[in-house]
């Protein structure tokens, strides 16, 4: 940890306030130099109160991604969140990670940025990230899986991202299959997984996930205001973006480590209890064939069932899903 | 037996409901099944409900596997959705007789969200382009041919 995520760290482990020499102490440096970070912390706008007899107290924090108090907030991980990076604005965060990942960085790294100007969801549509509204990050990760299992990688980050969301907020989201995740019928956060192999190694999988956490209906495009929604607007307040950011990262760090550890099946069976999709009429679009039917059920692999008007079965494993009203 | 022998006895299973045939000749073994869409055992498909082909003496999966005119084929690593480019309005990854390295990408294949950008892992041509954008495909499934240079 970097001084300023220990002091932070220090600063809400005590909400009463630490005095300067304690955190000089724990530290390790002079408490001229703790003053100074101080300061450097409060032009962060981060509102630290000093007191002759409780020392330093925060007392507010501001609506800002700070990788060292994301760190601070975070404490210790497994995997995920081991090292994070924040950018004010990026093209998208995965393009980082990717680079990361191709420089040979560990799994685990996870960054953010405040906006990214050409934030993308899959087949290269567009992802509007607005600037300190959402959360908009990636996670590097190097399961020991081969290439077909990498879709439980699909199943562990919804199932995680759902249950983050709910933790924070006390809203009640549903997962569309495979996992996009929805509040009262209306999308609120999506994942974009990219996926490097050889033939029969993965190289890295890339989380890509996108939170609509604080946007105002007016800042989303027209087109999709009936489909698309925020946090904020569902739940009537704002949402506070570290303490869900760090929520997240936790969630995905349970169970990831449920899955290195031979659990997949639970978390499975998590996804599948919120899987909004099943006993739903739905649309699939596969390039140009178009499939309707009932989602009868899940597949062992996670693969959607889908009873066709004709009778028969089928398995789709991708393509556009819409649930019909 | 050419194809049209075997569009003949794909004509009489679905006529009588059958599922299965095999037939084994001095030179050649074929075996026919019909059945859901996306199941495990396709090897080349078009559609649901149409018949299934499978070859007995099939190449074994995994990619780049050498065929008999010196030209290898890039096969599926997983079943899932083929792509020909990373976007609708985006022009497609390799085309016949685009040159390619080992790192080229050639396609995504997509499968539950996950987006696997295929790579060509030999360098040489590309000299057709085996399935079409939007169709499902199996794991093993030959993708493109490359001729090797």
């Amino acid at each position: 940890m970097t001084p300023d995520a220990k002091i932070l760290s220090a600063l809400r482990a005590h909400p009463a306030g630490v005095p300067g020499a304690q955190l000089a102490e724990v530290l390790g440096i002079s408490r001229a130099a703790i003053w100074s970070r101080i300061e450097e912390l409060r032009r962060l706008d981060y509102d630290i109160q000093a007191g002759p007899h409780s020392g330093y107290r925060l007392v507010r924090s501001p609506d800002v991604l700070h990788a060292d108090d994301l760190v601070a907030r975070l404490g210790r991980t497994r995997v995920v969140g081991r090292d994070i990076q924040v950018f004010e604005q990026t093209a998208s965060t995965n393009d980082v990670v990717e680079k990361l990942a191709r420089d040979g960085v560990r799994e685990g790294a996870v960054v953010f940025a405040e906006s990214q100007s050409k934030g993308r969801g899959r087949l290269g549509r567009r992802w509007i990230s607005p600037a300190r509204k959402g959360l908009w990050f990636s996670v590097l990760l190097r399961p020991q899986l081969r290439p077909p299992e990498a879709t439980q990688l699909t199943i562990v980050s919804a199932t995680a991202l759902r249950r983050a969301i709910q933790a924070v907020t006390g809203l009640k989201p549903d997962i569309k299959w495979p996992n996009d995740i929805l509040i009262g019928g209306k999308k609120v956060a999506g994942i974009l997984t990219e996926l490097s192999a050889e033939v029969d190694r993965i190289r890295h999988i890339l989380l890509g996930i996108g939170v609509d956490v604080n946007l105002d209906a007016a800042e989303l495009p027209a087109e999709l205001r009936q489909t698309a929604t925020s946090l904020k607007q569902e739940g009537g307040q704002m949402v506070c973006r570290a303490e869900l950011a760090v929520a997240i990262l936790r969630a995905l760090d349970e169970d990831y480590a449920r899955l290195n550890a031979g659990r997949f099946p639970a978390v499975a069976d998590e996804w599948e209890a919120h899987c909004v999709t099943i006993g739903k009429n739905v649309t699939v679009l596969m390039g140009d064939r178009t499939v309707r039917g009932r989602a009868e059920s899940l597949d062992d692999d996670g693969s959607l069932l889908v009873r066709t008007e004709h009778g028969r079965l089928e398995r789709i494993i991708g393509g556009d899903v819409t649930l019909e009203k | 037996m050419d194809l049209k022998d075997i569009k003949a006895i794909i004509d009489l299973m679905k006529k009588n409901s059958i599922t299965e045939f095999e037939l084994e000749r001095q030179d050649s073994k074929i075996k026919l099944k019909r059945g859901l869409s996306g199941g495990a055992s396709a090897v080349q498909y078009d559609e649901p409900g149409v018949p299934v082909i499978q070859t007995i003496a099939a190449v074994p999966a995994g990619p780049a596997a050498p065929v008999a005119t010196g030209e290898i084929e890039i096969k599926s690593p997983m079943i899932g959705t083929f792509y020909r480019a990373p976007s609708p309005e985006a022009g497609n990854y390799a085309e016949v007789g685009t040159e390619v390295g080992a790192d080229t990408v050639v396609c995504i294949i997509e499968a539950m969200k996950v987006m696997n950008e295929i790579k060509s892992e030999v360098k040489g041509v590309i000299t057709q382009v085996l399935v079409e954008n939007g169709k499902p495909v199996e794991f093993g499934q030959p993708l493109f041919k490359v001729r090797p240079n």
